[in-house]
């Protein structure tokens, strides 16, 4: 057992963003080396860790402002594990599928690795104070990586990137302020300590519902933006369709995962004390978001476009989960965060290297590219696959967990207009790649070949463990169904897990 | 000692998937011979298995898989004969297709794509539980996209692939939904499972099927019956079965006639104590089997393209199929065996007229039998395979067909007796038609001129040999088994714990007056039903295997005999040579409405792509999307623009941006806010 293993998770990309910085063209070798050591971390942790406790482990703890009760403590259950493990596993593969990246490689793979440390801060932070830096930390990246290696229109898409979550975070940090000036600790002072401040939320006496539901109100537009859920999706597809493929990978298979991530750790544990409407609210929030991104995603032109959409539907799957309140509902829209985080990456990778390849994403301009790339068509059509949910693979899995969780307690009919949207999911999936890969090839796509070896393995590698995850679900379900039983009961604090 | 490897019926074929995927392209043929040994294998454990545990026994094996939700095989007499059946022809499928992909380009990826189907299919048939076999079903969903998409360079064939897989999906939903409400209904009642039992096992399905109150049980058959009415090509979900044609040939005897397409009719068969609890459960599978069976049927008559004469035959039959189910309102559990039979009679005649017309295909080089014509004298063996197919298919005295459709027709009188004749008067038409379309496809493929310069030659032994094995059986199966066969399948729900009398109470199966319903309904748990007494005065007595017809009037008997004989003979006056009386151009020309109806398959084309696909469903796509652009984003952009065009002497562009996003997240909260309040109070949420 490592010692302090999670501050070494996130100090080494952070180290091996300085040293790429500085290493020019040897930059992706030293990217390469400090994401491996991080997924060798994570699992060895997976090895280690207790998949039938509730309770935080790999825990550590240092006062950092002790006027302000801000303290540096990071630990994983299993509401955040499972997404460090996903965050290790696609920065490894996001910077193979990197591997030609030539325009100023030693800060296009910094700014990667700093992407890196930015996630695994969040989904580790138990301080909201640091959950905050962390939570900031990962938009500058993705700035720049949008700004600087974008599109035609990447200034504007990265500005409305920034600002849009950025002003939703702002939002965020003023409910955490709340928290923060209402609850005192036995001894009088401040704290910004996550679990201590959930647990507080409970306490009627302390948070009234009025001031209560102002504050869930803020945390929640913070974690809906970042979803993102309808209406506030709109940054996104700007912002994947001018970003770089690995930006636009980590932004869809990290970044948004984010979002989620908030709505398990902060947003569950209020929501049996504040207002009933919040459910109704975020319900009819999830619902629209998945059939709304599924015929937004049919209507689209841009390959790239509809893969965005296509996020926005699936990730609606998660806030319907959280929201149904039931085990297995709330275990499967755990799963999907996984499941799309990995799904997604090798639908954006198509993408970028159909764009790469071929030169254009629109749509219909593409044709029959299945006969010059054959392994990449198979690569393609697998992911497709997975992303429509087909049974196997990792996001049939979680959605029909979802689904089936959901049923019970969510109106019969609402869930009558989820099931129409596995339909349309299948449709645009379906139709994309028949236009793109089949038929006849193009007089003009003659001499277009396979995409360089290391995007291919990046791609078969995401199908690999989709297939993994898809065929023996246990293996992360089991950490997922306990962190399920435990956001549904009221938060147990570092001090009563007796850690700290 | 069989039932210990059961499992490997399923991974051997996925083992043949791996390697001919993987390194198919390094052996002859694709690693062909893979997949036919993988296939023969899961025969041989299927008849080891048989041998081991015939007539009394069931194998049930089960372990964990996730959450609650575990992995099975349950091997009952169902399972068992679909087992047999579909390792039996797929084998003779598998060997045939080493000839007819002999120098396909794509033979290794064919033979990993069967290989896959394979493998899917039976994971499909002994599944234990609703899951497990919604998981393989999604996977021979997939694998024939991927076989009738096989010749993905030709648009068409893209084009067919997609809309199978679209349209079934449309049922996949409806079934997905189905096991959804059935699982949540099951949790409901909070049973306590012993150790090893789980809610979606059909045992405790069965167990406890009564228990769910009747409204529900409709909705769940009928999300189930969506997911059949999809991959049985029933209406109105049946169009994409006749474009599926786009494969090879072995694929459409494989997959589009043989075995996937009767999953749909296997669910049914699977979950029939469900549907006969549901009340209008078996009603509506009556019905759209019937219905189906005639439609299609009409289509097969003006269909110029051989294989699609017999891809409408199948959806047909399989209509056949699903109203032998349905008829099971009235005769219980018998109407299981009686359709299971048709099922598997079926898949022998079908495999063989299809492998057959893909043997005058392979040599003549073309699908359409205008063009065909003499073809007999060039290919005897052929020829004479095909007419015992043909002569089965039309329900000739003596051959499977004849044994299998005819009980069916014979108990849909019966449901006509005691609830609605309208399912019997429906095959019964469809019976005709059937001998007529299918002796149309004969003699004019087989007999008379030769209409085009085409090749003449007979087909490899390798393709050959199929067809004389499935000749065999096309002709003797139905005469040598039907009495063990409804026997044993009559006992496959004595195996658990189900209330064949209860169920009947609450799907209504009960008619009003009867005497002594109970009793009925308990001699049809035991697989002997009893027909009500009616006003003909005829009643049907308790029957046992296949020999109950004594029951009905003679003209019942003999009218199916009747139907195959004259539809044959009228077929002949209009196509064979020899007796030709009419000519059918005369009869009907060109312009005539019916004709045109028939020939456009009652526009349903026109109706299910062009007018639902395209414009409700791509329509209401273009709809969001401009609600997007020019609202939840629009309007934003818009407003920056004005801002900053307004206030040009703000000089820092970014900080009328921050505004205007603030200004447009507060108001997407209050848009939200408004429809929320507005969605409760009209009460929709």
């Amino acid at each position: 057992m490592i010692s302090n293993v999670i501050s070494l998770l996130i100090a080494i990309p952070l180290l091996g963003a300085v040293v790429s910085f500085f290493a020019g063209t040897k930059a992706k070798f030293v990217a390469l080396i400090a994401s491996l050591i991080p997924l060798a971390l994570s699992l060895q942790m997976y090895m280690e860790f207790d998949k039938t406790s509730k309770l935080m482990q790999f825990v550590e703890s240092y006062d950092w402002v002790p006027s302000l009760g801000v303290k540096y403590t990071v630990g994983v259950d299993g509401i955040g594990f499972p997404l460090v493990l996903l965050s290790t596993i696609v920065s490894v593969l996001v910077i193979i599928y990197s591997w030609g990246e030539t325009k100023k490689p030693n800060q296009y793979f910094a700014l990667l690795l700093l992407n890196e440390v930015g996630v695994l801060g969040v989904f580790t932070s138990l301080d909201f104070f640091l959950f905050y830096i962390f939570w900031e930390i990962v938009l500058i990246p993705m700035f720049f990586l949008i700004g600087s290696w974008g599109g035609p229109r990447k200034d504007y898409a990265a500005i409305k990137f920034f600002i849009y979550t950025h002003v939703a975070s702002l939002v965020m940090l003023l409910a955490i302020f709340a928290l923060y000036f209402t609850y005192q600790t036995p001894e009088g002072t401040r704290t910004f300590d996550m679990l201590t401040l959930l647990a507080a939320t409970a306490d009627k006496t302390i948070f009234p519902t009025g001031l209560l539901n102002i504050i869930f109100a803020g945390l929640l537009l913070g974690f809906l933006v970042k979803m993102p859920a309808f209406p506030f999706h709109t940054w996104l597809p700007d912002a994947h369709v001018e970003a770089p493929t690995a930006g636009s990978v980590v932004l869809a298979a990290l970044l948004l995962k984010m979002g989620g991530y908030g709505l398990f750790r902060v947003i569950m544990p209020m929501l049996p004390s504040v207002d009933k409407a919040f459910v109704t609210i975020i319900a009819v929030i999830a619902v629209i978001s998945i059939v709304y991104g599924a015929f937004m995603a049919l209507a689209q032109k841009d390959i790239k476009k509809l893969v965005a959409y296509s996020s926005v539907s699936h990730m609606g799957f998660v806030t319907l989960g959280a929201v149904a309140f039931t085990w297995m509902s709330v275990t499967g829209a755990m799963f999907q965060q996984f499941s799309h985080g990995i799904i997604t990456c090798v639908l954006f990778m198509s993408a970028g290297t159909i764009q790469h390849v071929v030169g254009t994403r629109v749509i219909a301009d593409l044709g029959g590219l299945a006969d010059r790339m054959p392994k990449f068509a198979v690569l393609m059509m697998a992911g497709f696959m997975a992303s429509l949910g087909l049974p196997g693979m990792s996001g049939f899995v979680a959605e029909f967990m979802v689904l089936t969780g959901s049923y019970a307690t969510l109106p019969s009919y609402t869930m009558f207009v989820v099931f129409l949207s596995v339909a349309i999911t299948a449709a645009y999936h379906l139709w994309a790649m028949q236009k793109a890969m089949f038929g006849p090839i193009l007089k003009k796509y003659m001499n277009v070949h396979e995409p360089h070896a290391y995007e291919l393995f990046s791609m078969a590698m995401i199908i690999v463990l989709s297939l993994i995850f898809g065929i023996q679900p246990g293996l992360i379900t089991d950490i997922m169904g306990t962190a399920a039983t435990q956001v549904m009961e009221p938060v147990i604090t570092l001090t009563q897990m007796g850690v700290i | 000692m069989y039932a210990d490897y059961a499992y490997l019926i399923v991974a051997l074929p996925v083992l043949a998937f791996l390697l001919c995927l993987f390194v198919g392209w390094h052996l002859p043929r694709g690693g062909g011979f893979l997949t036919v040994l993988a296939t023969f294998a899961g025969l041989i454990l299927s008849l080891g298995i048989f041998s081991e545990i015939y007539p009394n026994e069931i194998i049930h094996q089960s372990m964990p898989w996730f959450a609650n939700f575990n992995v099975g095989i349950l091997i009952d007499p169902l399972a068992l004969v679909m087992l047999l059946m579909v390792t039996f022809v797929v084998t003779l499928i598998h060997t045939y297709a080493n000839g007819y992909m002999n120098g396909d380009p794509g033979a290794a990826r064919y033979f990993a794509e069967a290989a896959l189907f394979t493998a899917s299919m039976l994971g499909l048939i002994y599944a234990d539980n609703l899951l497990q076999l919604f998981i393989f079903w999604e996977l021979v969903g997939l694998c024939s996209y991927l076989l009738i998409g096989f010749w993905y360079r030709k648009p068409s064939a893209a084009a067919a692939a997609k809309k199978a897989f679209l349209t079934t999906r449309v049922g996949d939903v409806l079934f997905l939904a189905g096991i959804i409400l059935l699982y949540n209904n099951l949790a409901s009642l909070n049973l306590t499972l012993a150790p090893g039992e789980y809610l979606l096992q059909f045992p405790v399905i069965y167990a406890h099927v009564a228990q769910i109150p009747a409204d529900q049980l409709t909705l769940i058959a009928l999300g189930l019956l969506g997911g059949a009415v999809g991959k049985s090509g029933q209406f109105p979900l049946h169009v994409w079965l006749p474009d599926a044609m786009e494969g090879p040939t072995t694929v459409s005897a494989m997959i589009h006639a043989a075995t996937m397409v009767t999953a749909g009719v296997y669910l049914v068969a699977r979950m029939f104590p469900l549907f006969y609890a549901a009340p209008y459960g078996l009603t509506a599978v009556a019905a759209v089997g019937a219905f189906t069976a005639l439609f299609a049927a009409t289509m097969g008559l003006t269909a110029f393209d051989i294989k699609r004469v017999l891809a409408f035959s199948t959806v047909s039959q399989l209509g056949f199929m699903m109203a032998g189910l349905g008829v099971g309102a009235a005769v219980g559990t018998f109407a299981v065996g009686v359709s299971i039979f048709h099922l598997i009679g079926h898949s022998f005649f079908k495999a063989l007229l299809f492998l057959g017309a893909g043997s005058v295909i392979h040599a003549v080089n073309t699908n359409d039998m205008r063009e065909m014509g003499g073809v007999g004298k060039y290919m005897k063996w052929t020829m004479y395979t095909m007419l015992i197919g043909s002569l089965s298919l039309a329900g000739f005295p003596l051959f499977t067909g004849f044994f299998s459709k005819d009980e069916i027709i014979v108990i849909a009188y019966e449901y006509g007796v005691m609830i609605n004749f309208l399912p019997y008067i429906m095959l019964v038409l469809a019976a005709v038609l059937t001998a007529i379309y299918t002796f149309r496809m004969w003699f004019s493929v087989f007999t008379g001129k030769e209409r085009s310069d085409y090749g003449k030659h007979e087909s490899p032994m390798i393709m050959i040999g199929p067809l004389v094995i499935l000749a065999v059986f096309a002709f003797g199966f139905g005469f040598a088994a039907q009495e063990d066969f409804y026997s044993y399948l009559d006992s496959n729900f004595e195996h658990y714990d189900v209330d064949f009398a209860q169920l009947g109470i609450i799907g209504g199966h009960v008619l009003e007056g009867h005497a002594a319903p109970e009793g009925a309904a308990l001699e049809e748990e035991q697989g002997a039903p009893e027909v009500a007494e009616s006003g003909h005065g005829a009643a049907g007595e308790g029957e046992e295997g296949g020999e109950g017809e004594a029951g009905e009037p003679w003209y019942i008997q003999i009218l199916p005999i009747i139907v195959a004989i004259g539809g044959i003979l009228l077929a002949g006056l209009f196509y064979f040579d020899k007796i030709k009386k009419f000519d059918p151009s005369q009869v009907t020309g060109d312009k005539d409405p019916i004709r045109k109806l028939l020939l456009k398959g009652y526009y349903q084309h026109e109706i299910l792509t062009g007018w639902f696909a395209e414009t409700v469903v791509y329509g209401t796509a273009l709809i969001c999307n401009m609600i997007d652009i020019k609202l939840v984003d629009g309007w934003l952009n818009w407003l920056s623009a004005w801002v900053l065009g307004f206030a040009q002497h703000i000089r820092k562009v970014q900080t009328g941006v921050v505004q205007n996003y603030v200004t447009a997240l507060v108001l997407g909260v209050v848009v939200l806010v408004v429809v929320i309040t507005l969605a409760m109070e009209v009460g929709l949420v």
